[in-house]
């Protein structure tokens, strides 16, 4: 069985070859092989067995249909033997191969020509298009992206923002701001390090602004802000904007530098 | 009302003239349908009687089947030389027509079909490597031959303008 399995294996392979090399499809003992096919058949026991021998029936198939299409090709009276011509083109001189060409080329005759109509559409066209410099201004304008806002869910959506560590920094804000009680706003938005920071604790802060765990108290004669902790309603109505600069910021690290100084 | 008749016919037999003598695609040549559509139901005795005129001057029309399965209204209708070409027709140079002979020849004397590797390395042994791809790549888009995944084969056109019993025997005499 091993060696029948083998024997089909071996010739499935040469099938193949047959199909993709283009050799002749005569060198297939078609014969032999059925026989083999059907002493296989008979010792078939599993669906691998049934598998291959489909398989080499599938490809004998193949072979047979190439026997019956060379058997075709050489019994009409255009058959020439590939080797000859190849042999013959080799020799042939290239002004030989284009003169024999040119007596059996019977070329398609067409012409080109401008009709008054078409020179209309082309002009029409091109008082139609616009000038090449405003045509790329406008190409250039569709690639830009229309500007839109990016929602915290967005955010998380996109895994730029885990959603777990966002509470956590929103909670360590929120702790702070109740230690410290009621605060000047920008005292407590640029207590920070660096800049970044800053921009990310005024972001954390509107936060708990808007969900009502923050207040804000504007103080307009004395042109201050203050924030406090605290368990109101939330803010969703109202909307205080609160500019943030660099320039401010370094200027309240040089206030609170001198009066540490002066202390 | 013959002289309507009469009259009626050659105004069709000039139309249909314009359209398969001036391009009016990317691929000369028109289709059936186009042809029923401008000419009427009587597209093909119209062409017939066109046929007539033209053989005159040594052009025919001819239908190139769309598919195997027979005629169809898919069929492309073109005008060819009848004749053998008596003087240089074409702007192509010698190079080129021998290659397109040689790669035609070779592919016809395969059964319509050769791997393209192959026909590249017979051409190369008289003609550049580069000049060799960049001119079957050529014949590919004038429909003179055409390529599958691993092949090359006769184009439409090859069918059109090509009388390959012809071409073979002359290779053969040489």
């Amino acid at each position: 069985m091993t060696t029948d399995r083998a024997e089909l294996l071996r010739l499935i392979q040469f099938c193949k070859t047959v199909e993709s090399a283009e050799i002749d499809p005569f060198e297939l003992d078609v014969k032999r092989f059925l026989s083999l096919l059907r002493a296989y058949i008979k010792r078939c026991k599993s669906m691998d067995d049934l598998l291959l021998d489909s398989e080499a029936i599938s490809e004998l198939t193949r072979v047979i249909e190439l026997q019956c299409r060379w058997v075709k090709d050489r019994s009409a009276s255009f058959y020439i033997d590939p080797a000859l011509i190849e042999l013959k083109l080799r020799l042939m001189e290239p002004v030989q191969l284009a003169s024999a060409f040119l007596k059996a080329w019977h070329p398609i005759v067409s012409l080109d020509r401008l009709t008054a109509e078409r020179l209309k559409q082309g002009m029409d066209y091109w008082n139609a298009l616009l000038p090449l410099s405003e045509r790329k201004r406008a190409s250039e304008a569709e690639l830009i992206p229309e500007a839109g806002v990016m929602e915290l869910s967005d955010l998380f959506s996109l895994r730029i923002l885990s959603q777990t560590e966002f509470k956590e920094e929103l909670a360590s804000v929120e702790n702070e701001l109740k230690m410290r009680g009621r605060t000047e706003y920008y005292d407590f938005i640029y207590d920070t390090d660096n800049f970044d920071e800053s921009v990310r604790r005024a972001y954390l802060t509107s936060h708990l602004v808007s969900e009502g765990r923050a207040e804000l108290d504007v103080e307009p004669l004395e042109e201050k802000i203050f924030i406090t902790h605290g368990e109101g309603a939330a803010n969703v109505d109202r909307s205080v904007p609160i500019a943030l600069s660099h320039e401010d910021w370094l200027r309240w690290k040089e206030k609170k530098r001198q009066e540490r100084n002066g202390r | 009302m013959e002289g309507e008749e009469a009259a009626r016919a050659e105004r069709k037999v000039k139309k249909a003239a314009q359209l398969l003598l001036f391009r009016r695609h990317n691929l000369p040549g028109v289709k059936g349908w186009e042809l029923k559509k401008a000419l009427g139901e009587d597209y093909l005795e119209i062409i017939e009687l066109l046929n007539s005129f033209i053989n005159k001057l040594g052009l025919e029309v001819r239908r190139l089947s769309a598919d195997e399965a027979g005629k169809s209204e898919n069929d492309r209708f073109v005008v060819v030389l009848k004749e053998q070409m008596t003087d240089k027709a074409s702007g192509l140079r010698i190079d080129d027509v021998a290659m397109l002979s040689a790669a035609l020849a070779y592919i016809i004397s395969r059964q319509g079909r050769a791997p393209r590797k192959s026909v590249e390395d017979l051409l190369a042994d008289k003609f550049p490597r580069r000049r060799v791809s960049s001119a079957l790549d050529r014949y590919i888009r004038q429909g003179y031959l055409k390529e599958d995944e691993e092949s090359l084969l006769i184009g439409w056109r090859t069918h059109v303008e090509v009388d390959s019993k012809t071409l073979m025997d002359l290779i053969l005499a040489y």
